[in-house]
């Protein structure tokens, strides 16, 4: 019985070292990847496909915004398809889970790399994970289209990467000047940011807005991305005697602002990144009254340009869409547009080349991108009051 | 010494508490089981969803909260047994301990699908009245994870010492062949350890859910290592030392970060361990795996 076990075992393993084998050859990327046909039902109909892969936190710190990509993605698909595809072409997605993990990020893209049929890549949400990409996108020739990648070093890194987000050296700055210096009127604040590629980039260029602004820097505290406890770090900028507190992230800001509330510290709080979120209203309740967020949209039910967007978003997902979500959904838009504008093949290269030069009016305002791979945006400004979201300031404000 | 550092001390007492607290059931499942475990933290996670789901119902019923985690959490500990301690006390010790790391992922995964990756608000369970004890700062919440901490390892110590039933833990905790011959039913009441463990644990995912007012899947994943760190301060066995190594890593963590960032938290409290286990191998145990 054992010799058998031990001889299913050999050969369990010989199998699992051929398909490695099989793996590492089908790992040279194809010279040129084409937009696929199949037949779908069977019927001997042959139906032109477009695959596009998104990568996203699904779980994890950022687990909201992961799984808003995967749902705007998803409507925006859903969408472009029921108006009839592009260019004749069906529009396919597939969508993993990167936890926001560097290094998951890039298996996921490298997995993509090699399949095929996918013929761009949508994601990911962080900075990091999408700078962990840029080298790949490289290497096999792939685009890599992120919704929300806002370090201002990361669209410029491969002609393939792409960013539909505004971008932070100029986002931050605007940030100290015009929220904290003019909307707010205050002269002096506190700073908390995250300290990865993203958070650094972002505080950098937002003390570099407080200078400009003359407004002094009473503390500037990091923690890392799996923090629970920011009591030490809230002491510390507590005991500065500031009365304005600044922070620089997304997933955290709920945990953050409960535990400053907690800590008795009545402060004024301003937070760059996490969009107008439903889930720092349910998580944060009355503590987070007062809170200011610039963003570059607030998408609700009532406003007739996304309305539609707002409604079929909340239906897959329970909960209302962020800017994040407008953006992953534009994302899709961008490649649609770019595939439209092929004349011929539609591949891999083609479309890189194409979205340079797209430029529409979609659910997220205008978009073209520069010669970085960026775009511009105008940002708003949201504060919450009595339990929701209110515009105090629209695009254009200085 | 200013307001400031003392402020900082008792930030650091306040969340040494709660690395204690995950602590007790860790030295509780070392020393009667035997084996290391490193599912603490997602016990907590599921000790906190228990009492999540029972505040909706309830209407923030505290001690309805408490039960439910209390009992959930004791027959995932019955489970946890049944799966990777049972069948392996004649193996070598690292395969409970891979054993345990493997079911920690699978209750951290299966919670993500079963109740969603978001997190979930568990706000005002507890009114937040902050104490003023001259420049001291102290919170409500923290005040019932001070005085749980010290009631369990009153209740934990008297179980162990002067009880028949914490005589049979402690006996087959020592010796568990010399137990089943003077008549121990020793797999019961190894099992009754594991779940008396894990059961302090999902009572304290209720306590951590409301100090941070939140529960989500990935909660206990940096508690769990903290929580083992703070039980080998303690010589892995011993319930009070356990939380006392859960107090000082949690101090000293906040003392370094009074002085430099925050980012650099865990380089404070795996450096104090590293240099207390170089000085003093057992750690504050006089014998490693011997019970206090």
């Amino acid at each position: 019985m054992r010799k058998k076990i031990a001889a299913l075992l050999i050969m369990s393993l010989s199998l699992m070292s051929l398909a490695g084998c099989g793996a590492e050859d089908s790992a040279v990327p194809a010279p040129e990847s084409t937009a696929q046909t199949k037949t779908a039902d069977g019927s001997g109909n042959a139906e032109k496909t477009i695959k596009f892969g998104v990568i996203a936190p699904l779980t994890g710190t950022h687990a909201e915004y992961g799984q808003g990509f995967d749902a705007a993605t998803q409507i925006a698909v859903e969408d472009i398809n029921a108006a009839g595809g592009v260019n004749g072409y069906k529009l396919e997605l597939e969508c993993q889970d990167s936890a926001a993990d560097a290094k998951t990020s890039s298996d996921i893209f490298t997995r993509y790399a090699e399949d095929d049929e996918i013929m761009a890549v949508i994601g990911d949400f962080t900075s990091s994970c999408c700078k962990a990409n840029a080298p790949l996108t490289e290497e096999y020739g792939l685009v890599q289209i992120s919704p929300t990648a806002s370090d201002p070093s990361y669209a410029s890194m491969s002609e393939y990467c792409f960013s539909v987000m505004y971008n932070q050296s100029t986002a931050a700055p605007w940030t100290a000047e015009s929220v904290v210096g003019h909307f707010l009127g205050k002269s002096e604040c506190a700073v908390m940011y995250l300290n990865t590629d993203w958070g650094i980039t972002t505080n950098d260029y937002f003390l570099s807005g407080l200078d400009s602004a003359g407004i002094k820097l009473l503390g500037d505290e990091s923690y890392t991305e799996n923090e629970t406890d920011f009591s030490s770090v809230i002491s510390k900028l507590k005991a500065t005697g500031a009365d304005t507190l600044v922070i620089l992230d997304q997933g955290n800001v709920p945990t953050i602002i409960n535990q400053v509330k907690g800590s008795g510290w009545d402060c004024q709080i301003v937070s760059l990144g996490p969009g107008a979120s439903d889930q720092i209203l349910d998580l944060c309740g009355d503590n987070a009254e007062g809170l200011v967020i610039p963003c570059p949209s607030y998408i609700t039910a009532d406003n007739p340009d996304t309305s539609d967007f707002y409604k079929k978003f909340y239906d897959k997902n329970q909960c209302a869409p962020t800017d994040h979500s407008l953006c992953a959904y534009n994302a899709v838009q961008a490649l649609t547009e770019a595939i439209k504008s092929i004349d011929g093949e539609v591949t891999r290269e083609s479309i890189k080349d194409a979205l340079k030069d797209v430029s529409y009016d979609g659910l997220a305002g205008h978009t073209q991108f520069n010669d970085d791979g960026g775009v511009s945006r105008d940002l708003l400004i949201i504060q919450v009051e009595n339990g929701g979201y209110v515009v105090k300031e629209k695009y254009g404000y200085r | 010494m200013d307001g400031y550092l003392i402020s900082q001390i008792v930030n650091g007492l306040c969340l040494g508490l709660i690395y204690a607290l995950i602590a007790l059931g860790v030295a509780v499942i070392i020393g009667i089981v035997g084996f290391a475990t490193f599912t603490q933290g997602e016990i907590v996670m599921i000790g906190a969803y228990s009492s999540y789901y029972v505040f909706l119902w309830s209407g923030n019923n505290l001690i309805y909260g408490m039960i439910a985690s209390f009992m959930i959490t004791w027959i995932i500990g019955m489970i946890l047994y049944k799966v990777c301690y049972a069948k392996f006390f004649d193996s070598p010790e690292y395969i409970s301990l891979i054993c345990t790391i493997g079911f920690s992922m699978l209750l951290k995964n299966l919670a993500q699908i079963i109740f969603g990756a978001e997190k979930k608000p568990m706000l005002n369970i507890i009114e937040n009245k902050i104490y003023h004890l001259g420049i001291i700062e102290l919170s409500r919440v923290q005040l019932m994870v001070f005085i749980t901490v010290i009631v369990m390892v009153i209740i934990l110590s008297l179980l162990f010492t002067r009880t028949s039933w914490g005589l049979k833990l402690k006996a087959v905790s020592q010796n568990r062949e010399a137990a089943a011959l003077v008549g121990i039913n020793v797999d019961k009441t190894a099992m009754i350890g594991n779940c008396i463990g894990c059961a302090i644990a999902g009572a304290a995912g209720t306590l951590i859910g409301i100090y941070y007012q939140s529960a989500y899947a990935t909660m206990g994943a940096t508690l769990s290592m903290k929580a083992f760190t703070s039980a080998t301060l303690g010589g892995l066995t011993s319930v009070p030392l356990a939380a006392l190594g859960g107090i000082l890593i949690g101090v000293t963590e906040n003392i370094g970060i009074a002085f430099s960032s925050a980012s650099f938290r865990d380089i404070f409290s795996f450096g104090f361990l590293i240099i207390m286990l170089i000085f003093k191998p057992t750690g504050f145990g006089r014998k490693r795996g011997a019970r206090a």
